[in-house]
């Protein structure tokens, strides 16, 4: 785990908001993935899985326990710089990339700036 | 026609303000008279839970798939036991609408029975029913008390309470908009041969789940009046505020300390009755914003000419039980918790159909709606110190429902589910620990697998093999609890009908987190003119009750089909077999970050097989002896890390070929335009 730095959120098991640089940062290894603002997805490597490759079929047929791959795939984001798998999603073939995280930054920052929070060990807590 | 609209059930899910009679009676609770009184309640709600499994008949009933609950006079619950959360945060909407349209005629008194199961005022779908009675103490009504149940026969086009083929409403059995079905204490013998004609298919269970609730409500009924007659109505009236009060600042201080911004998940739906058809079930953005959150689920699937589609207030019903197993799990079982939350329903989609929808399917939709949850709550808790440990993905939820009708060994009409396959799904990973395997019904926490000997005997079927299901669970750091698998033969009758509902044969419902990977999919399957009998009957030393050896090498002789989970009524004969399938939990975080060592005594538990230790999650071990290559697994997880840096493409490199692709035209007849799932115009119904 990367090292604990005062304005370093955890906002998923692998991916860190850095406050001050304003950048995603990988958890595991320190890599600066991309913008806060933007989609860290636009940061990471990215593999499109035939879903059969993790749920192999067990019996023969088109109802065979497998993800059906012209239904559906995994699509999998790796962090650039160590391969951790950030995250993945099952989507059907071409559907749009889920923009999922959208941290209000200035907001954030306004209600540190506040009082309202404070980060101990990479997370928030509430002032009492 | 006082059919409530959304505008009018969004409201009535908030907590009316307080009278000044009730602020001056919440005034004079001392503190030690507060807590006392909170747990009081809690056992009268318990009791009456008690009485509720006791004297039910379905298997929804005695697996605990119910709900037992308080309410103020004027309809806010304040505390509840279950059971299952689903009905908890909206039966507020069907208190107020009879308090709104039938005070003066027929009027509320003292001794009345109300009954609903109508999702157009305030239910989630007409299986679910709930019954009602006011508390009047002296004259003065204190309050309401509740019990709902799902009993598994509307009296439908098809037996089961869940008519998988229904259009439309009127094509779904029974269902009732809020009615008085008794006075004085009684219910009317004319509503109760009304209503029986409804559950001819099973009239002892549907009569006897009838009264269950009934005599459940008129228990807490009961027990609240000794509290009133002991401590004075004033102090029951002012408990209750308090209560209220004290739920919903506990609710505004857990959303007032997470991080404001936008979080998004999108889930899938693969079958439309029938039909394999896939479709956007939930789209959902979650937005915080100071102290408040909106659900908005602008692009989600049109409307749809089947009972899969589901009503607002089902929707709100499917995310409080997310809300009270994870986030307000600390909190009252109170309406009062929703105040701070606020949704947004487009108008035509599968979560808010025309009135004239069937929505029998329903919770095949809501629970989507649920799974997105799960997705955009962990990615708006997860850097809450206090929240943090209370992240999962979202539960197991494909499942076989299997119903049975027909006459049982005892000559008796039945119609019921089979229900070990609902209560044992798997728990979605969490953040700090696996999910539980076989952890309850993805509707109901509290749900218990009932016991097979007790279903041998109701139903003619035997339970020939009860196991985790292999490989069910979703692989990661923190994998999905497994699912279960039963394995049904028709038995000590000639036949009997049988059809499923359900979905998750094509794609995996519920998206896993941060890394992981989606649990398996179910396929719908039986073996007619199985040979199991004769191979038990022969002693074959062969005989294998292993499900895994038995779907890989056909060891039971038949005519296997392999198809949709949701099937057809169909006759299936003596000795002819089904399998039932609980699905397990989507994982949690990368797999080559889960501790080879747990991933060995998966494969030893039966959990996983040597293939998913193998290649999913890169372990090399002796698999005789199952001893660990601590230095081997290093390399392939190493070799496994590389491999991923070399495959995988830039964002905007990937996008360039991702964006040509799409599913085949065939699967996208109820999607809506693709991909943004607008609808394509309008929904035209029997």
């Amino acid at each position: 785990m990367a090292t604990q730095q005062k304005n370093r959120l955890r906002i998923t098991e692998y991916l860190d908001l850095d406050l001050d640089s304003e950048q995603w940062m990988c958890n595991r290894c320190n890599r600066v993935i991309g913008p806060a603002r933007e989609n860290y997805k636009k940061g990471c490597l990215v593999h499109d899985r035939d879903p059969r490759e993790i749920h192999p079929p067990l019996v023969s047929g088109a109802f065979n326990f497998s993800p059906d791959p012209l239904w559906v795939r995994i699509v999998e984001f790796y962090c650039p710089g160590c391969g951790t798998q950030v995250e993945t999603e099952y989507l059907p073939p071409g559907h749009p990339i889920t923009h999922d995280i959208e941290i209000d930054v200035d907001r954030l920052k306004e209600r540190l700036q506040k009082g309202e929070f404070v980060i101990r060990e990479q997370r928030l807590e509430a002032a009492e | 026609m006082p059919i409530p609209t959304l505008a009018e059930k969004l409201a009535w899910l908030k907590p009316a303000p307080a009278t000044p009679y009730e602020k001056q009676c919440a005034a004079k609770i001392a503190q030690g008279d507060y807590e006392i009184g909170v747990q009081v309640t809690n056992d009268i709600l318990d009791e009456a839970m008690e009485v509720f499994v006791r004297a039910s008949r379905s298997y929804f009933g005695v697996s605990g798939d119910s709900m037992v609950a308080l309410f103020t006079a004027g309809g806010d619950l304040i505390n509840a036991s279950c059971g299952t959360y689903l009905h908890a945060i909206i039966q507020p909407i069907v208190i107020k609408f009879i308090l709104k349209y039938y005070e003066q005629n027929p009027g509320i008194r003292d001794g009345d029975i109300w009954y609903t199961n109508d999702a157009l005022y305030g239910g989630i779908h007409n299986p679910d029913q709930v019954a009602l009675m006011p508390i009047f103490y002296k004259g003065q009504l204190l309050g309401w008390g509740t019990a709902a149940l799902h009993t598994t026969e509307t009296g439908a086009i098809e037996p089961g309470g869940m008519p998988v083929s229904a259009k439309s409403r009127f094509e779904e059995g029974l269902n009732l908009p809020p009615i008085k079905i008794g006075e004085n204490f009684e219910i009317r013998n004319d509503f109760l041969e009304f209503y029986t004609v409804y559950g001819l298919r099973a009239p002892a269970m549907f009569i006897s789940d009838l009264r269950a609730r009934c005599t459940t409500a008129d228990r807490v009924r009961v027990r609240v009046l000794e509290l009133a007659e002991k401590r004075g109505p004033d102090y029951v009236v002012g408990l209750m505020r308090k209560m209220s009060e004290t739920a919903e600042a506990g609710a505004r201080k857990k959303i007032k300390a997470l991080p404001d911004g936008k979080f998004r998940a999108v889930v899938f739906n693969d079958a439309i009755g029938w039909t394999p058809a896939l479709v956007r079930a939930c789209y959902l953005t979650l937005t915080k914003k100071d102290g408040g959150l909106v659900f908005d689920f602008e692009g989600t699937s049109p409307e749809n000419p089947s009972s899969y589609n589901v009503h607002p207030q089902a929707v709100v019903g499917h995310i409080a039980n997310f809300m009270y197993e994870y986030i307000f799990h600390d909190l009252p079982i109170s309406s009062s918790t929703f105040a701070p939350i606020d949704f947004l329903f487009p108008e035509g989609i599968i979560l808010n159909p025309d009135k004239m929808a069937a929505t029998s399917c329903c919770v095949y939709i809501g629970m989507q709606a649920r799974n997105a949850t799960h997705n955009s709550f962990a990615k708006m808790v997860f850097s809450s110190a206090g929240l943090w440990r209370q992240v999962a993905a979202a539960p197991g939820s494909q499942h076989t429902a299997q119903i049975c009708a027909g006459h049982s060994q005892w000559n008796l009409a039945v119609s019921d589910v089979l229900s070990f396959s609902l209560n044992t799904q798997g728990q979605g990973g969490r953040s700090a620990e696996d999910g539980m395997d076989a952890y309850g019904f993805a509707w109901c926490a509290f749900g218990r697998a009932p016991d097979s000997e007790q279903v041998e005997s109701e139903l003619p079927v035997t339970v020939t093999l009860s196991q985790h299901w292999k490989d069910s669970s979703g692989p990661g750091l923190h994998r999905g609890g497994s699912g279960g698998v039963q394995q049904w033969m028709i038995h000590k009758v000639p036949n009997l009908v049988s059809l499923c509902m359900g979905n998750g044969s094509k794609v995996p419902l519920g998206q896993p987190l941060f890394g992981g990977y989606a649990s398996s999919p179910i396929p719908g399957i039986s073996i007619r003119k199985a040979d199991l009998l004769k191979q038990m009957a022969e002693a074959n030393p062969n005989l294998t009750m292993d499900s895994r050896t038995i779907l890989e090498g056909h060891t039971i002789e038949g005519n296997w089909t392999m198809e949709l989970i949701a099937r057809t009524p169909k006759v299936y004969e003596e000795g002819d077999l089904l399998f039932g399938f609980s699905g397990g939990g989507p994982g949690y975080g990368d797999p080559l970050e889960r501790d080879p060592l747990e991933i060995l005594e998966d494969v030893k538990k039966k959990i996983i097989s040597d293939g998913t230790a193998q290649n999913v999650y890169r372990i090399a071990y002796d698999p005789v002896r199952r001893k660990l290559d601590a230095e081997k697994t290093k390399q392939l997880r190493d070799e496994e890390r590389r491999a991923r840096l070399a495959r995988g493409k830039p964002f905007d490199e990937f996008q360039k070929q991702w964006s040509k692709l799409s599913p085949p035209k065939e699967i996208l007849q109820y999607y809506g335009t693709w991909p943004d799932a607008k609808s394509t115009g309008p929904c035209f119904r029997p």
